[in-house]
């Protein structure tokens, strides 16, 4: 595979994402087993979504698939006149009613806490049965906002990755392994 | 209209009574992060004392930034230079030993940029 770079630093393993991702779904196929009605896997494009991927096919119990998205903040609404206060928002929401469902958000990195919290507080307002969060990444001395991570892959150090999902202005996803980005060509 | 006004207005989260006055760049630009994940925030509303002689005067004090009603936390934002990063670091550690029960977190620059790198943000730096 071209990338036109030179061999990035690894971080994390192809093998050593894919021993977590397993470990991860034991332990929640384990918590989640005795449930009657399917797991709602919801996840928020794009960079979780090589994660959810992996995660969701190791998982035995049943699972269904939701996406969400959004805003940008540095976008403009279409039609928003220049410094009109701007607020995240969702641009895709999920497909589906939640109330009395299980949901468990699968997360790329949790950072601040800012973004998770706004979509838990909304979701949260739906009225789910349960609602839990799991995370490839997390840098819980990076946090703003107290959220309960119940399932975490691995602390990450202060660095940007690239491969497993996370890219470099669009490019890199498809690496199968975690590299340290290169900051000066982001 | 001021600029002042200007500014007020520009934020639909703010709580406090007179209109903010930012220091920085980078306090203008967490005060917009935060608007914009709609959490309600307020500018320098209180002072801690640090420190008194034995006359009660205030040797040192220290004003977080910002505060969040909803999250009862309050935010400094940190600068550039290292020097006032490691001051603002031994504020924060004393403000734990003195007020215990208050929570103040440090939103640093790499924040910033991890933020910067997700959403596209307009760095003031």
């Amino acid at each position: 595979m071209t990338m036109d770079r030179a061999a990035p630093k690894i971080f994390l393993t192809e093998q050593q994402i894919a021993k977590r991702v397993s470990e991860l779904a034991a332990e929640i196929s384990a918590d989640y087993q005795a449930r009657k009605s399917p797991l709602l896997l919801v996840s928020v494009l794009k960079s979780a979504v090589v994660f959810l991927a992996d995660l969701a096919r190791e998982i035995t119990v049943d699972v269904e698939l939701d996406f969400m998205a959004i805003s940008s903040y540095a976008s403009e609404a279409p039609g928003q006149r220049s410094g009109e206060t701007r607020g995240v928002r969702f641009l895709k929401d999920l497909d589906q009613p939640i109330a009395g469902r299980d949901l468990l958000i699968v997360e790329d990195v949790i950072d601040t806490g800012l973004t998770l919290h706004y979509i838990t507080r909304s979701l949260r307002l739906r009225e789910p049965r349960s609602l839990e969060i799991c995370t490839l990444l997390d840098r819980p001395y990076r946090r703003l906002v107290d959220l309960p991570v119940r399932y975490q892959g691995f602390t990450a150090p202060d660095d940007f990755f690239i491969g497993y999902g996370f890219d470099q202005r669009g490019r890199f996803r498809n690496l199968p392994y975690l590299a340290f980005a290169d900051e000066e060509a982001s | 209209m001021n600029n002042q006004g200007a500014e007020e207005e520009r934020y639909a989260y703010y709580r406090g009574r007179k209109p903010p006055r930012f220091v920085t760049e980078s306090e203008r630009e967490a005060a917009r992060i935060l608007d914009y994940y709609r959490i309600p925030w307020m500018y320098e509303p209180r002072t801690f004392i640090l420190e008194q002689d034995e006359a009660g005067n205030i040797l040192e004090a220290f004003t977080p930034d910002f505060y969040l009603p909803e999250l009862d936390v309050y935010i400094e934002v940190t600068q550039m230079k290292q020097s006032l990063v490691t001051d603002k670091n031994r504020k924060v550690r004393k403000m734990a030993e003195k007020y215990p029960e208050v929570r103040v977190k440090l939103l640093y620059k790499r924040d910033f940029m991890i933020l910067a790198r997700k959403y596209d943000l307009t760095l003031p730096m």
